[in-house]
């Protein structure tokens, strides 16, 4: 009887060690530290430059008599666009006259010192297209 | 977009008149809460078009443009007309100066916390990162002599082609010796890489373009930088084969996310189909050893000994196998069949062949001495195949090829593409 008892608390301490093997596996241990644990990084970011904000044109008292630049940049399409709007002009607001201009080309973005020109002597408005 | 705004702003600013730009609805977000914004006027007055427009007939855009606005609702043409007579509001009279912020110059957490972090503030390329401690960037900074509150450049989502007198589209940010080492760190890269990482930076030139051609980037690296760093030249040149090939490119994107604050999709990016060539770039060693001609860096006018790196954009280069043109045969006439591939390509931004050795060989048999005899012969277009004519197109349009020797030895292919090579920069500058 003794003999069963002994063979039976042997049994269950290596059972009970079994089933604490986890808690004192110490990698489990050192993986809850180290998801605690907090380290300094520094910011990837570079530094953008400080915005201005610019004064928008005064706008005019009406179009009646005016002169209004439709502009195309040269995006494909523009000059279609733009010639329907110099169309709609003619028929709803013949008092407005109306130029089409081409930007002189060399990508979108390239700057039109002629036409700047002629658009502070000439235009009271301009209409740009076309952002796609 | 961002053009037709730029201008638009010029000349209300500058030339004291109004102005109404253009613009298809499918850019309003970016538009309101960007373009304008960073350009100073967040109140410009745009009309929203409906989109798309090119495409349409005649008829139809008429009909649009007295249809209402899929943005404020109003009918296209009296909102034009109401853009430019309504007196402005105290608001669009607002002066001033905004100061944007980008944080603190350090995070602190814990590292799992802190990859989220990277991640949801965009500051990553979605893939996991080396988190850029001060001992880790200290340790990068040994790559270089130069200070690391040095600055380095400034750089902007759009580049303006070179010799354009340009309205500028975006913001230009700009970063030290340090930002960019950050940015390496996180990208994977060694310190010895640095020297190459910081040549490109200095060129202010964004890895992630935001054009809508879904643009990628290159680098063509020649010199004794390529065996000093472990550059791949040989089999799988321009494949994930070595540390260096590998982490230079992605460093160049997340210093371009980072610190020129591109590839934000819907703002500083918007290719409509995107590019896998994205994720690290095109990145080119030379395999100088086993080319006939002279190395590329020579031919821009650099000594053999120089380490130079010289940058590319265009839509990308795949296999030249993938062309009709490409047939194998026993006997391959290698020239006459990559002209064939050239003669049915758009150059419009250039192009680029990058040949196996063994092909570059074969074509130098072919009776082609130098580079540049084989490069004017496949640019040469037959009768009525010129493209555009010249005049038409603006000044940077180069309809010209470029070839580049890499790779192994062990068969002969060779890869083709819309890329075009522009600016070499001396990383010896940088060491």
């Amino acid at each position: 009887m003794r003999r069963h008892i002994s063979i039976t608390l042997i049994a269950l301490l290596f059972l009970s060690l079994f089933c604490m093997y986890p808690v004192l596996n110490t990698p489990i241990l050192a993986q809850g530290q180290a998801s605690e644990r907090q380290i300094t990084v520094l910011n990837p970011r570079g530094q953008p430059p400080a915005i201005q904000l610019k004064q928008m044109a005064p706008r005019l008292d009406s179009l009646d008599g005016k002169t209004v630049y439709l502009v195309n940049d040269g995006y494909l399409g523009t000059d279609i666009l733009l010639g329907e709007m110099q169309a709609w002009f003619k028929e709803n607001m013949p008092e407005v006259s109306t130029i089409y201009k081409r930007m002189s080309g060399g990508g979108f973005t390239a700057e039109d010192p002629a036409l700047w020109a002629e658009i502070k002597e000439k235009a009271d408005a301009v209409i740009m297209g076309m952002g796609h | 977009m961002a053009a037709v705004v730029g201008h638009c702003i010029n000349i209300e600013s500058k030339l004291g008149v109004p102005t109404v730009p253009l613009i298809i609805s499918a850019f309003y977000e970016q538009v309101k809460t960007h373009h304008t914004i960073q350009k100073g006027m967040p109140n410009l007055r745009v009309t929203y078009l409906i989109s798309p427009v090119w495409g349409k007939k005649a008829e139809q855009i008429r009909k649009d443009i007295v249809s209402e606005s899929p943005i404020s609702g109003k009918m296209i043409m009296q909102e034009i007309v109401e853009n430019l007579a309504k007196p402005l509001t105290a608001e669009e009279k607002m002066t001033g100066t905004i100061e944007p912020e980008t944080g603190p110059e350090r995070f602190t957490d814990t590292p799992e916390n802190l990859q989220q972090m990277f991640l949801e503030k965009r500051m990553t390329d979605y893939m996991p990162i080396i988190l850029p401690t001060e001992e880790k960037v200290a340790e990068m900074l040994k790559g270089t002599s130069h200070h690391p509150d040095e600055v380095v450049g400034k750089m902007a989502a759009h580049t303006a082609m070179p010799g354009e007198n340009n309205v500028e589209v975006f913001e230009h940010w700009s970063y030290t010796v340090r930002t960019v080492a950050i940015n390496a760190v996180m990208a994977g890269a060694k310190p010895e890489y640095l020297p190459v990482i910081l040549a490109v930076a200095s060129t202010g030139k964004e890895a992630i373009s935001v054009s809508d051609n879904s643009f990628t980037e290159g680098l063509i690296i020649n010199g004794p930088i390529r065996d000093e760093i472990g550059l791949n030249y040989g089999i799988g040149a321009l494949g994930p084969f070595s540390q260096a090939n590998s982490t230079i490119g992605r460093a160049w994107n997340l210093l371009s996310i980072n610190a020129g604050n591109c590839g934000r999709v819907g703002t500083t990016y918007m290719g409509v189909i995107g590019n896998p060539m994205n994720w690290n770039n095109v990145i080119m060693a030379e395999n100088e050893e086993e080319s006939p001609w002279q190395p590329f860096h020579v031919r821009r006018g650099f000594k053999p000994s120089d380490s130079v790196v010289t940058l590319c954009e265009g839509w990308g280069i795949l296999s030249a196998k993938n062309s009709k043109y490409s047939v194998w045969e026993k006997e391959m006439d290698f020239s006459g069949t990559l002209k064939k591939i050239v003669n049915d390509q758009d150059m419009l931004f250039g192009a680029m062949a990058v040949l196996s050795p063994p092909v570059a060989n074969f074509m130098k048999e072919e009776g082609f001495e130098t580079v540049e005899e084989l490069e004017k012969f496949l640019a040469a277009r037959p009768e009525g195949q010129g493209g555009p004519p010249q005049a038409k197109m603006p000044s940077w349009f180069r309809p010209q090829i470029n070839i580049v020797v890499t790779g192994g030895s062990n068969n002969n292919y060779w890869s083709y593409g819309g890329m075009a090579p522009r600016q070499s920069v001396l990383i010896d500058d940088w060491r």
